[in-house]
């Protein structure tokens, strides 16, 4: 059965809906802490900001339940339809050398995969109640894909070509 | 270290510290970090009730990433040193990590040992099949043919050694292997591997997207083992030899009794007053 279908109470649909923010702000922190320490301050900027972001919506979610007891969910017990959260950015992806357009696309990607998510509960899951907030969530997502194709048109477009390293950590010495 | 241990279920971030980790955007080891961590969370374990102990490589920095009790020790050596932790405090949950290099070159003949004594450890072996400190040489678990290592410009022309096997036939009693593009899937092996009262192996599939950036396709050829664990060696055995490499999943699970020095009462073996006992004539 998919996922989308064994939504079928709001308070596990919350649970899944913190765990993916979550999830997806301590991946942009990784990813902001690891772009600091390479040296790529723009683009761990862009990530730290874009946890805040998720870390945000992760506790308008938990606002939204009203302080009920959301079910604890072992990680592996998820059952993602990708490895991780639909949300949470592929460590796989990453370089050293990317731009802030490049981890705007990245996050574009993230947000796209969280409202598909959501759009899918919000036609199949069974409950009236988890539909209509799921189809609100995946109107977020929505909204926030907007928002990041407007600061990707704010940034510098320098596409997918290869920028100089004088020192790469894989220079025979 | 903090000691205080939350009221509240601990979460994931709790059992990293402030320290942020060098690893290259893109490596493995970050997933192995946050495998640990969410094993961690889930055990709901205590900080002060744990220790990662660490040889030197790239992966064995992961000691300092986390909130536990930690020593980076010397290259190879990690195992060593955590079994004198666990014989003298039997009472600690006692983590290993290191990579291929450090776990199965250097520090070879202290992992067959390992496995042969049966501690209660869990070891997770980071294995991206290559020296990442020291700028790409082949390891132990470095293909024959791979000829991208400036030592070995031709290939090593070695064998590479089977981490599982190594683990079976040396005695070791969970043997499991895991995926970092799967974070999730490695933190319940880990949570089994916590669990398990004997030593427990886990090979961690953890890609280097510096020196071998060709396993950033791994994620496209990992698999699940069918079924999940077995007490046989001999099946064990079986399967291991009939996989490529690249199938995960709890392979070997084994109640022989795990080795407690001491009697295992959870007294310290290693107090002043056990060895005085021990050596009085």
């Amino acid at each position: 059965m998919k996922l989308s279908a064994q939504m079928t109470d709001l308070d596990t649909f919350l649970a899944y809906s913190v765990a993916l923010e979550e999830e997806a702000a301590e991946r942009h922190d990784e990813l902001a802490d690891m772009m600091e320490v390479h040296n790529n301050p723009e683009v761990a900027e862009t990530f730290r900001k874009l946890a805040r972001y998720s870390r945000l919506h992760a506790r308008e979610i938990r606002d939204r339940s009203q302080g009920a007891e959301l079910p604890k969910i072992a990680p592996w017990d998820f059952g993602w339809e990708t490895m991780e959260g639909p949300e949470t950015a592929d460590i796989g992806d990453m370089n050293y050398l990317m731009n802030t357009a490049q981890a705007l696309h990245v996050a574009m990607g993230n947000e796209q995969r969280a409202h598909d998510f959501y759009s899918a509960i919000s036609t199949e899951s069974p409950d009236p109640e988890v539909r209509a907030v799921a189809a609100e969530f995946a109107d977020e997502e929505q909204e926030h894909l907007a928002l990041l194709e407007q600061w990707l048109s704010r940034v510098p477009q320098e596409g997918n070509e290869t920028v100089f390293d004088p020192d790469p950590p894989n220079m025979p010495e | 270290m903090d000691k205080t241990t939350p009221t509240q279920a601990p979460t994931p971030r709790d059992y990293k510290s402030d320290i942020k980790p060098i690893w290259c955007p893109g490596c493995g080891d970050v997933a192995v970090l946050n495998a640990i961590t969410k094993a961690l969370a889930f055990l709901e374990m205590p900080r002060e009730q744990a220790a990662l102990i660490t040889g030197i490589g790239c992966s064995s920095r992961i000691a300092a990433y986390t909130s536990l009790y930690g020593f980076h020790g010397l290259h190879g050596r990690a195992l060593a040193l955590a079994a004198g932790l666990k014989a003298a405090r039997q009472d600690l949950t006692v983590l290993v990590a290191g990579g291929d290099g450090d776990g199965l070159s250097i520090g070879g003949n202290h992992f067959i040992h390992a496995c042969r004594r049966n501690m209660d450890l869990t070891y997770v072996l980071m294995d991206n099949e290559v020296y990442g400190m020291t700028k790409g040489q082949a390891s132990p678990t470095t293909a024959a043919d791979w000829t991208h290592g400036k030592l070995t410009p031709g290939g090593s022309g070695i064998r590479p050694l089977p981490p599982a096997s190594l683990a079976l036939t040396a005695g070791a009693t969970f043997i499991a292997r895991g995926f970092t593009g799967d974070p999730n899937g490695l933190a319940r092996i880990l949570v089994e591997a916590i669990q398990h009262p004997g030593f427990a192996f886990v090979q961690a599939l953890s890609p280097c997207p510096t020196f071998r950036p060709e396993q950033m396709e791994w994620k496209r050829h990992v698999r699940g083992f069918e079924p999940e664990a077995t007490s046989d060696p001999l099946e064990a055995a079986r399967r291991i030899q009939a996989d490529d490499g690249m199938s995960t999943g709890i392979i070997y699970r084994s109640d022989y009794p795990a080795f407690r020095p001491g009697g295992g009462d959870g007294a310290a073996a290693g107090s002043l007053e056990s060895m005085e006992s021990e050596l009085r004539i």
